[in-house]
This record gives C-alpha cells, sequence and structure tokens, in this order.
C-alpha cells in the first residue's frame, strides 16, 4: 500500500509540475478527479492494461491517457479502470467521453443511470458488475456476455442503422449520428446550421450593404446637388 | 392661380419640373420601404414562430439532442401559443399606429415635415426593425413585453410617414393634379408589399434575423436620401404652392367639375397649406357624439370595419396560412402572396373606371362584395397547386380591394352632400376620424380574432369569419344613407388607384386619417 501511496503521490506531484510549466490543461482537475477517484492504478492483466499497453498509452492512476504529439492539448482519457473501487454509485464519466475502454466491474453498485453514457461514441468495450445491464440494452452492442462476477458489453452497434429500432426522423436538413449506447443525435447537414437547422449558408454582407451604402451616398449626393442646395427655409 | 385640367396627355405633365419628378418619386419610395419593412414581420411569421418555440415530438419519442439545437428555445411551448402571440402583435401594432394618426397630424403641423418624415423613416428603422428582429436574433435574447414595446413604438413612428408624404405630395400637386398622378402614386403601398415580400423570400434562407436587416438598412437608407433631397414645398425654391380656387369645398360632390375617367376617389388625407389662405367660411363645429349619430355614419363605420378586418388579414397573415396549410417552403409563399396585392392594384383600378363611367359607385360595391364572397369560398377550399392558388389569390385581392377602395371613396362624396357636414371642413375631419378609426380598430380587434379561430378551429373557420364580416360589410354598406368620409384606406389596402385630397387650412386638426 505504502507503494501504491508513494507512486500516487509522485504522480500528483508529476502533474502539478505539469500544470506550472504549461499553460493548464482543460480536463487536469477532474482528470485528477476521475482517474483518482480511487486508490491504486490500473492493475496488469486487466483488459484496461492490455488496451492501454497495446496503443502505447499512457498510465495515470486509474486511466489510460492517449499520448499526444503537443504536449500543450488535453489529455484524452482513452481507458478507465474503476474496478474493485468500492463505488455504490457512479455520477458523473463524462471526463472520460473519449475512453474506449471503461471496467466498473467488482463494484457493489446497484444501478446506473441512463444517461452515464451519453455521448462516449469511441466506447467499444465495457465491463460491469454481473447485476447491471448494458446501457442501451442488448440491442445496442454487437456482444453481451455474463463471465461470472462480470458483464461484459463489447461492440457499440450504430442506433441509427438499426432496422429493429422505430424509424429514427431527425427533423428535416438533419442527419441521425451515433452518440454513446442507445443514444442518437440530430445534426445538421451540410451548410445549415443554427437552430433547428433552419439557416443555409453565410450572409453575404458586404457584397449586399457595400453597393446600398455607396448607392444611398451617390444619390443623396446627387438630390442635395439637384433639389436643396438651392432652398430657401420656409 | 388657374386651375388645371387633369386630363392624362402629355401637355397636362409640362407644368410639371423635375422638382415634382424628385418629390412625387421621393414620397412613392419612402411609403414604399415603410411597407416593406412592414411586410416583413408577415412574410417571416413561419420562421419566427419556429424559433420560439422547441421541436415538436410525439409523446413516446425522446427529445432530440443536442438541446441547443432543438429544444433550448421555448419562448412558447408550441405553434399554437406563438401563433396567437403573433396575432396580438399584429393589433398592437394597428392600435398604435391609429393612436400615433392622431398625434401626427397636431405635430406635423408644427414641425418641419421633411425633418419628421426623415424621423419617422429612420427611427421607425434603426430603433423598431433592426432591434426587433435583428438584434433579439444576435444577442438570443427573446422576451415578450420587449417584443410589444418595440411593435408599439414602430406603430407610433411609422404613424409619422404617411401624413406627410400625402402633405408633400399635396403641396406640389395641389388639388387639381390629382387623377393620373395620384392614381399612380396611390399604388405605393401595394408596390411596398410586393417589395417586401420578394426581399424576404430572397434572404430568408440565411435566417429571418436577415430578412429584418435588409429592409430595415433600405429603410434607413430611404430615410437619409429624403433628408438630403426632398423639397417639402414649392415655396422652398420660391415657386407659388399650387392652389384651387374652390380649394375649400369638399374634394367629392356631383357638383365639381370632375376630371374624366380618373375619378378620385379614395382615402382621404389633409395637407398643410403654409402661408396665405384665403378667407373662408366659417366652420360649423360639430361634437362627436353629434357626427357619430349622422345617418349613415354608424353603418358606414361598421361596414368599413368589416372589410378592413378581411383586407388587413389578408396583409398580416397571408404568407403564414400558406406555409402553414400547404406545406410551402416560407420564402415560395412570401412570393406567392404577392398575387394578392397585385389582384387589389388591379381590382382598384377597374372597378373604380367602371364606376366612374357608370357615375354610380353603389352597384359596383355590391357586386363586388358578392363575388368576393364567392371568391372567398374558392381561395378557401383552394388545391395544392401553385398556379390555380395564385389566380385564386389575385381574384380574391380584386374583389376585395376594389370595394375597400371604393367605400372609402363614396364615403367622401356622399358626405359632402349631407347638410350638415357641407362646407365644413372640421366635421368632414371628425366624421373622417369616426369612420376611419372604428374601421381600423375595428380590423386591429379582427387579427387577434384571426390568430384565436386558427388554434382553435382551423383555417376553414378563418374564412367563415371573413365571409361573414364581408356579407356584414354588404349589407351595412346597403343601409348607409350618405356618409362617405374620405379615408386612407390604401394604406393597407392593395393598391387603390384612387386618392382623395382633401385641404384643410392652417392650424386645423391635420386630420385623423387612419
Amino acid at each position: 500500500m505504502t507503494a501504491g501511496h508513494s507512486q500516487q503521490n509522485a504522480a500528483v506531484v508529476l502533474l502539478f509540475i505539469h500544470l506550472c510549466f504549461s499553460g493548464g490543461y482543460q480536463l487536469t482537475e477532474l482528470q485528477v478527479g476521475l482517474c483518482h477517484l480511487c486508490n491504486g492504478t490500473v492493475q496488469n492483466g486487466t483488459a484496461v492494461s492490455q488496451f492501454c499497453s497495446a496503443s502505447a498509452g499512457l498510465i495515470d492512476g486509474r486511466c489510460c491517457l492517449l499520448r499526444k504529439e503537443n504536449i500543450r492539448d488535453a489529455d484524452y482519457i482513452i481507458g478507465l479502470d474503476l474496478s474493485n473501487c468500492s463505488l455504490s454509485r457512479v455520477e458523473d464519466l463524462q471526463d472520460a467521453f473519449s475512453a474506449t475502454t471503461i471496467d466498473l466491474s467488482l463494484n457493489p453498485i446497484v444501478n446506473l443511470d441512463d444517461s452515464l453514457f451519453e455521448g462516449f461514441i469511441l466506447l467499444a468495450k465495457l465491463i460491469l458488475p454481473a447485476n447491471l445491464v448494458c446501457p442501451g440494452g442488448n440491442a445496442s452492442w454487437d456482444k453481451v456476455k455474463v463471465k461470472g462476477e462480470t458483464h461484459f458489453c463489447e461492440g457499440q452497434k450504430d442506433i441509427c442503422n438499426q432496422t429493429g429500432y422505430l424509424s429514427l426522423n431527425c427533423p428535416e436538413n438533419s442527419l441521425c449520428l451515433p452518440y454513446g449506447p442507445g443514444f442518437f443525435q440530430c445534426s445538421c447537414v451540410d451548410a445549415f446550421r443554427g437552430y433547428k437547422c433552419l439557416r443555409e449558408g453565410e450572409f453575404p454582407i458586404i457584397q449586399v450593404f457595400g453597393p446600398l451604402a455607396g448607392s444611398t451616398v451617390l444619390v443623396s449626393i446627387l438630390l442635395w446637388v439637384t433639389q436643396r442646395r438651392k432652398a430657401i427655409s420656409v | 392661380v388657374t386651375p388645371v385640367m387633369s386630363s392624362p396627355c402629355c401637355g397636362f405633365l409640362a407644368q410639371y419640373t423635375h422638382h415634382h419628378l424628385v418629390a412625387f418619386l421621393l414620397t412613392f419610395f419612402s411609403y414604399v420601404l415603410l411597407h416593406a419593412s412592414r411586410k416583413t414581420f408577415s412574410n417571416v411569421k413561419v420562421s419566427i414562430s419556429a424559433q420560439w418555440t422547441p421541436s415538436v415530438q410525439n409523446a413516446s419519442s425522446p427529445a432530440f439532442s443536442p438541446g441547443e439545437t432543438w429544444e433550448q428555445n421555448n419562448l412558447f411551448a408550441d405553434s399554437d401559443g406563438a401563433t396567437l402571440f403573433l396575432g396580438v402583435l399584429d393589433t398592437i401594432f394597428l392600435f398604435s399606429y391609429a393612436v400615433g394618426l392622431y398625434m401626427s397630424g397636431v405635430i406635423g403641423d408644427r414641425m418641419n415635415l421633411r425633418y419628421v418624415l426623415c424621423f419617422g423613416l429612420c427611427g421607425s428603422a434603426i430603433v423598431v426593425s433592426f432591434v426587433f428582429g435583428t438584434l433579439t436574433e444576435w444577442l438570443q435574447f427573446y422576451n415578450i413585453y420587449l417584443y410589444c414595446g418595440l411593435w408599439v413604438l414602430n406603430g407610433l413612428l411609422q404613424s409619422a410617414v404617411w401624413p406627410c408624404v400625402v402633405a408633400v405630395m399635396g403641396n406640389w400637386f395641389g388639388k387639381s393634379g390629382r387623377g393620373f398622378v395620384f392614381g399612380l402614386w396611390s399604388a405605393c403601398a401595394s408596390v411596398g408589399n410586393i417589395l417586401g415580400a420578394f426581399l424576404a423570400s430572397s434572404v430568408l434562407k440565411y435566417g429571418y434575423e436577415y430578412a429584418f436587416l435588409v429592409t430595415s438598412v433600405l429603410q434607413f437608407a430611404g430615410g437619409v436620401v429624403v433628408f438630403f433631397g426632398l423639397l417639402t414645398s414649392p415655396k422652398e425654391v420660391g415657386e407659388p404652392v399650387e392652389r384651387d380656387a374652390d380649394s375649400h369645398r369638399p374634394l367629392m360632390s356631383d357638383e365639381e367639375d370632375e376630371e374624366g375617367s380618373e375619378e378620385v376617389c379614395d382615402g382621404g388625407y389633409y395637407t398643410i397649406q403654409q402661408g396665405d389662405e384665403e378667407p373662408r367660411e366659417t366652420p360649423k363645429a360639430i361634437g362627436f357624439c353629434q357626427a357619430f349619430c349622422l345617418p349613415g355614419v354608424l353603418p358606414y363605420s361598421l361596414a368599413y370595419a368589416c372589410l378592413k378586418l378581411v383586407n388587413y388579414s389578408f396583409f398580416f397573415w397571408l404568407p403564414f396560412y400558406l406555409s402553414r396549410n400547404f406545406g410551402w417552403k416560407e420564402a415560395q409563399a412570401d412570393r406567392l402572396s404577392v398575387w394578392y396585392d397585385v389582384g387589389g392594384i388591379i381590382g382598384g383600378t377597374i372597378q373604380g373606371l367602371i364606376s366612374d363611367f357608370m357615375g354610380k359607385r353603389a352597384p359596383v360595391l355590391a357586386v363586388s362584395l358578392l363575388l368576393a364572397m364567392g371568391a372567398l369560398v374558392g381561395y378557401s377550399h383552394s388545391p395544392p397547386d401553385q398556379v390555380v392558388n395564385a389566380a385564386l389569390l389575385a381574384t380574391t385581392g380584386f374583389f376585395i380591394g376594389g370595394p375597400s377602395n371604393m367605400i372609402s371613396s363614396a364615403i367622401s362624396a356622399d358626405l359632402g352632400r349631407q347638410e350638415a357636414l357641407r362646407g365644413s371642413q372640421e366635421a368632414l375631419a371628425t366624421v373622417t376620424g369616426i369612420v376611419d378609426g372604428t374601421g381600423s380598430i375595428g380590423a386591429a380587434v379582427g387579427q387577434y380574432l384571426v390568430s384565436v379561430i386558427e388554434s382553435k378551429l382551423g383555417w376553414m373557420f378563418v374564412f367563415y369569419f371573413f365571409i361573414v364580416m364581408v356579407r356584414s360589410s354588404c349589407l351595412t354598406h346597403n343601409v348607409r344613407q350618405c356618409s362617405c368620409l374620405p379615408e386612407m384606406s390604401h394604406s393597407f389596402s392593395s393598391g387603390a388607384s384612387y386618392i382623395r385630397h382633401c385641404v384643410v387650412p392652417v392650424g386645423d386638426i391635420f386630420g385623423p386619417v387612419i
């Protein structure tokens, strides 16, 4: 435990040093929070550690971070291992939205919030305690299997392509895009933008108002010269 | 000053200088631009309504995400609430416009016409159209009270424009210049509607705020040009003001020398005669209640209110109806709505000509109103084909726009014959005010009724409501005795080709012309 403790301390110190010398990452504070939600680090042999070494990631506490070329960029969490953390509730995992592998097994979690995994478009492998169901139901995942104490959800399905679901009609000028297991988003297509994707294109301000201003000035001058210049006040 | 025969031939036009031409064009286009920006609101109702409400979803389906794109704005919970509020805004505008007209007369009498006109144009453009439509969208700030307050201000500022342009035209062209010249000029409202519809429809795809931006900038530019180029009266260049020997008699009466086929008969307005006045008959003041109780005033007011209601409703609601009922894109609906104005211009012209040739107005009016009911029935059952719809629209505009102008012109002619009012300009003004005011208030109330009926019962009942209104207009018009009053109906109605031009001595009420 002492070794882990000092390792954790070292990691924190390193992070703080990093903070001082860099501009400050967006996720730093929260990374500290999520990655160090509970003690220890990613154990060898777990799914996350295997994945991390395969993708040459950086292990930080319970997270596997993507090594970025530019050190100033925010670190992305690509793997999260919160197994055996004595968590009874999982509240907010949003900082790990880019994670590919998340491990929540061996925790006494009663149930998961529906919206917990909203936005997790890269999530390909989710390991849960056996009493929980895969988010979005079994139909949102390619492979669902229960092995002893753990529930494996693998391979997120694209909800927009599902024929089983009721047709997800996105309103006009928008397309369905997956947004996590069992979630979808309607994003504006092409040049459409704005509220309800009502607006198309960029208004050519210069081309419209330039000539207008010019002609206003010209006409005003012309009329003043021909009309009002000799006006007598009545 | 010799009265000039205004027969439409080239020699007649030779008396006018380039100053006359510029005054004509400037006043014409300033009112065109004003009306174009007024029409913008009705052209973008669908887009605004979509902007104020969250997306429509079945109860069982989840809300669309992301919330910022689909659910964020809920000024109104659904489109029915938004439609009601749009009707409220129209009503507010009409009321404040009416109030503003009363006040503008007083102000216009006392201040330089050019300044008032410029102030009205520029003020309405910046303070209102720009803030109302464009700024609220750029700042994403939607608030019911702000919209209402801005629209009240809009009505007040816009009401300054009409009396001024009319006064300027009166100064330059006098009474004898009516007929051809005024006939041409009075198409300005309809041209403004058409311009507004085309502008809005071409810019709408970028967002409704750009429709407001374009028309308000155009209007502002018009105000600037007017400021630098307008001569309000021939006196400003040292020429004498057009004066007719019989300037104090009511314009319309059968004994008067009427100019040929272009009977001048519509839209009374009052000019300010600056400077010397010939001695006139002592005015017979007439109390408000007295005027109200004159035979025919009440029936005419009601008849006019009903017809004005239908006309205003088409003005305010047509693009919205076309878009909602047939599912056409708003830009297409805007362009289609132009046909109503076209029909109105033609209708006003032709029916005026017919009644001139016949010498009587009542038969033309009665027939037109009856046919208008048929046109409304036909239009309410229009198939979703754009060509057929446009044709039916033009027909409806023809039969409703025509009588609208005619009633007001007939009003002026008949009123002049009444004993109590003969020769009295103040009384004329009072009675005018009553009929105009009742008409406008009735129309204002009607706008709100249209939105209520539409949200509760649907568009077919709105058309039944219109038919009932036209029918009552027909009936009460036949009841009328002889109060005919000048009025400026064509400020809203589609294309009058006639303008009535009343001359009021300085210091008198500018005229509650609404």
